[in-house]
């Protein structure tokens, strides 16, 4: 309470706790009564209520009625003016005598009344105000900024109320509080530009400006007059006074007000969509009363300045967000064009950094990593991702990033303002736009820093009000809300043609799957239909010759050709439908001894090469991890080749070998045959792919298609070198381990 | 030596069943041919039904089974087959044109004694038919021939 408090070590963490709304007393410039709204009986008064009585009236007013308090005729008024609730706040009634000014305000412990004497200097009437009023809101759509709003604004707020001087400042996101425009007659000092630290101003005194508009301590050098009884009867609490005009303030405040020079001040708070904007601050050297039409007049310019304000904010965001939504969809149309959204912003950097008018952007996703502009490197910004990613939030921003992480110190140059954006809730997906430290220099209204730490001296909150100079580091340009806005609605649109694409492709999944089952449909009616013929013809020529053993010469070559044709054919359908099952068998894999395995062809070949002079050099051979069946497939084919194309060598050397490397094994196979000119080397692979004339070299030409088939599905590699009539080298690589296996 | 009994050719193709006859009687086996042109018509002859319900009674020495046939295709009679506790013994060979793995595995998991693809030359083809003629035909034995009586009783 206030009267312990005053007893000990003040400071504005106690001030951060007093009970402001409920300080138990009123200041002494007025008078203070509770009427319960049932009987109109007075249960609860400031102690000096009684003076509304006159002269030789009972010394208390508790249990009086309304009309045994102010008389017959000012009952009469009050009770009219109560059914009215729409009706003014104020009237100046006459109340036993005296002209005292009314005010009124209904609360759930009754109707409190509050009376006040007004100034000796009666001032003007009300509406002389207005003009002066009108004349204001006229000139306000001239002003080219707040600041100029607000100093024409401060002006008429200094010549309403007559005070010294006139301060107008803003709060900013931390609530420290900016000195925007300022109006005095030289007698205080000038804060002009100055800032007063948060601290100034606890959270429930901000609360509490953002309810009540108006305060007025006409001298802070007041006694407070205390409430009796101190706890209302009906519900045994402490009066609640947050609106009332003489609520009692806390000494820390008075305190404050000595420290400042200042004896009288009024605030009026500036509202923007509920939201506590700034005050205006008025301050007097000298005790000073204000009537009460000049506190309407200067609310009613305080509501005016706030409209304006507000609608200035919002003309502003609106003109960001429709310029930010214009830069957002060419962005949008562009990366549409692309295959990925993150290319897509590579692509179009500059508009991309215009979004969000940033300095630097980047974008985290799939592993992938694209920058535009100034960013950190990339460690640091998977680093800041996964810093982002322990939030759940789908949006983070800051114009100090070490302020919320120490860690990032590295980067403030680059990346003290970043604005993220969540692309994925499962991985760390994210569109980062980075602005760089700007640094500046601030003028306090006393050391921000200080005011937390007088913590032994009586008189807190501030001794000194000369302005104190601090470098703020550390610190970006702010991203404005309409930024924010934009990004999230950005972020929406991303996650939109993420989506988008992740369907497409789905849905060309199962396109391809369709056509796949088609093609295997195909190649099974293939294999038992395209064959059923050749093997026919093939037939009933055999038969045809067995029968006929009188056949000419010219008649047994045509059999023999049909034969020939038909047979090839058939080994053709057969190539190819093996070539178009690799592709869909699994893979059966196990260790695979190639030494033996090379062994076992040459033994296969041999009779088919009896006639010829080979000579064979085979080295000991480096084991395989794949598929026994079709490792020696892929070597066969190969050894088969070389058979094939050094038929007219003798001897034909085939050499074999093969070499262990850490990851692969390698196997290669050379021969000193035709060889043939690396000019065509790349189509030795490719299907029905020839390099040589038909009748030279019989074939299908599928069997090194099938071979490189099989050796990529083991993740391995094979190459081709040779020269007309020098040979040929085939050698292929298969990993050690089986994990590039496409399975 | 096992006694004579038939070869049962299961194949649509008249070329086919054509060529598989040569083939065999090239080989001069004794075994009689029966040659069923669809599985239902196979099914009936090992049934003793239809057009077979007067035939002398007797498992034939092996089933030479096309994998594509009209009405109920050579898997399905496999699997008729070799379900069927009075007919899972009888030896069943899968002549076929088909190269198609999934084919080949299916076939073992229903039990096949055999699984030839029918090579397109010819006297591989001759080779491999008469090979398989000779194996079934007269030198692999099978058990014993079951009583005709429980099977008439039968109900497919």
């Amino acid at each position: 309470m206030v009267s312990a408090a005053l007893t000990s070590d003040l400071n504005l963490d106690l001030c951060a706790q007093e009970p402001i709304r409920t300080p138990g007393s009123i200041q002494p410039h007025g008078m203070l009564v509770v009427v319960d709204p049932l009987n109109r009986c007075i249960v609860q008064a400031s102690a000096n209520a009684k003076a509304l009585l006159g002269r030789d009236r009972g010394s208390s007013v508790l249990g009086l009625s309304l009309a045994e308090l102010v008389g017959e005729s000012a009952e009469d008024q009050i009770h009219g003016w109560l059914a009215n609730p729409d009706s003014s706040y104020l009237r100046t009634l006459d109340v036993n005598g005296r002209r005292l000014q009314v005010l009124r305000h209904q609360t759930p412990q009754g109707i409190i009344l509050e009376f006040e004497q007004p100034p000796a200097s009666e001032g003007e009437t009300l509406e002389a105000y207005y003009p002066r009023v009108g004349r204001f809101m006229e000139d306000l759509p001239a002003y080219e900024n707040v600041a100029e709003l607000c100093s024409a604004a401060a002006r008429e707020f200094r010549q309403i109320s007559g005070f010294n001087r006139v301060l107008i400042y803003r709060f900013d996101e931390q609530w420290n509080g900016e000195v925007l425009a300022e109006d005095g007659d030289g007698v205080l000092p000038s804060y002009a530009g100055l800032r007063f630290p948060a601290t100034d101003i606890p959270a429930q005194a901000r609360e509490l400006y953002r309810l009540n508009r108006l305060r007025v301590i006409p001298d802070a050098n007041y006694t407070p007059v205390p409430m009796e009884p101190s706890l209302h009867p009906a519900d045994g609490k402490p009066l609640d006074l947050s609106f009332a005009a003489l609520r009692s303030v806390s000494p820390v405040h008075l305190q404050y007000m000595r420290n400042m020079g200042t004896l009288a001040s009024m605030s009026i708070s500036v509202l923007v969509d509920d939201r506590l904007w700034g005050l205006v601050s008025c301050h007097n050297a000298t005790p000073r009363r204000v009537n009460a039409q000049a506190r309407t007049a200067c609310d009613l310019l305080g509501k005016v300045l706030s409209q304006h304000i507000g609608a200035r904010d919002r003309g502003a965001y609106a003109a960001r967000r429709i310029d930010v939504k214009r830069i957002e969809s060419e962005l949008l149309a562009r990366i549409a064009a692309n295959d990925s959204f993150q290319s897509g912003l590579a692509a179009n950097a500059n508009i991309w950094l215009k979004i969000a008018d940033a300095t630097g952007a980047a974008v985290l996703h799939d592993d992938t990593l694209f920058t535009a502009g100034v960013t950190p490197a990339p460690d640091r910004l998977r680093a800041l991702a996964e810093q982002l990613q322990q939030r759940t939030a789908d949006h983070f921003v800051t114009d100090s990033l070490v302020r919320q992480w120490p860690e990032f110190e590295d980067i403030v140059d680059v990346a003290s303002g970043v604005l993220a954006i969540s692309i994925s809730q499962l991985h760390p997906s994210y569109i980062l736009w980075f602005r760089p430290e700007v640094q500046r220099t601030v003028l306090w209204a006393g050391d921000p820093s200080a005011a937390r730490q007088e913590e032994n001296e009586r008189l807190t909150p501030r001794h000194s009000f000369a302005s104190w100079k601090e470098r703020v580091k550390n610190r970006a340009l702010p991203w404005s809300q309409a930024e924010l806005d934009g990004a999230l609605e950005f972020r929406n649109a991303i996650i939109n043609f993420v989506l988008r694409r992740a369907e497409e492709r789905a849905e060309l999944t199962s396109q391809l799957q369709r056509s796949n089952r088609e093609l295997e449909s195909f190649s099974y009616s293939v294999s038992h239909d395209l064959r059923a013929p050749f093997r026919h013809i093939v037939g009933y020529t055999q038969l045809l010759r067995d029968r006929e053993r009188s056949l000419s010469e010219q008649s047994q070559h045509y059999l023999d050709s049909i034969n020939e044709a038909a047979a090839s054919a058939g080994q053709l359908v057969d190539d190819l439908l093996a070539f178009s099952q690799l592709g869909r068998t699994a893979l059966s894999m196990g260790p695979v001894d190639m030494h033996k395995v090379v062994q076992e062809i040459v033994r296969s070949v041999e009779p088919d090469v009896r006639n010829r002079q080979i000579e064979w050099r085979i080295q000991s051979l480096p084991p395989a991890t794949g598929d026994a069946a079709l490792l020696r497939q892929a070597l066969f084919n190969i050894i088969d080749n070389a058979l094939k194309y050094s038929r007219d060598r003798s001897p034909a050397v085939i050499e074999i070998v093969g070499e262990q490397r850490p990851n692969e094994s390698i196997y290669i196979v050379r021969d000193n045959g035709v060889g043939f000119d690396m000019a065509y080397a790349h189509k030795l692979f490719g299907v029905f792919q020839r390099l040589h004339r038909m009748e030279d070299f019989a074939g299908t030409g599928i069997g090194l298609a099938l071979t490189q088939r099989i050796v990529e599905r083991h993740g391995g590699w094979i190459e081709a070198r040779g020269a007309i009539d020098r040979g040929a080298e085939f050698r292929f690589g298969i990993p050690r381990q089986g994990d590039n296996v496409d399975g | 030596m096992a006694d004579l009994r038939p070869i049962l050719l299961v194949e649509d193709n008249l070329k086919d069943i054509e060529l598989t006859l040569a083939a065999l009687a090239k080989c001069q086996l004794a075994n009689d041919i029966v040659v069923a042109r669809d599985g239902a018509e196979a099914l009936d002859y090992l049934y003793c039904r239809g057009q077979y319900q007067d035939r002398p009674p007797g498992d034939p020495a092996v089933v030479l089974l096309d994998l594509k046939l009209p009405k109920v295709d050579g898997l399905e009679v496999l699997a008729k087959l070799k379900t069927d506790g009075l007919t899972r013994a009888v030896p069943v060979v899968m002549l076929t044109s088909s190269r198609e793995e999934s084919d080949l595995v299916r076939s073992y998991e229903l039990g096949v004694n055999a699984f030839v693809v029918k090579p397109v030359d010819f006297n591989a083809f001759f080779e491999a038919i008469q090979g398989l003629g000779m194996f079934w035909g007269v030198l692999n034995e099978t058990p014993p021939r079951s009583v005709p009586a429980p099977r008439l009783e039968r109900k497919t």
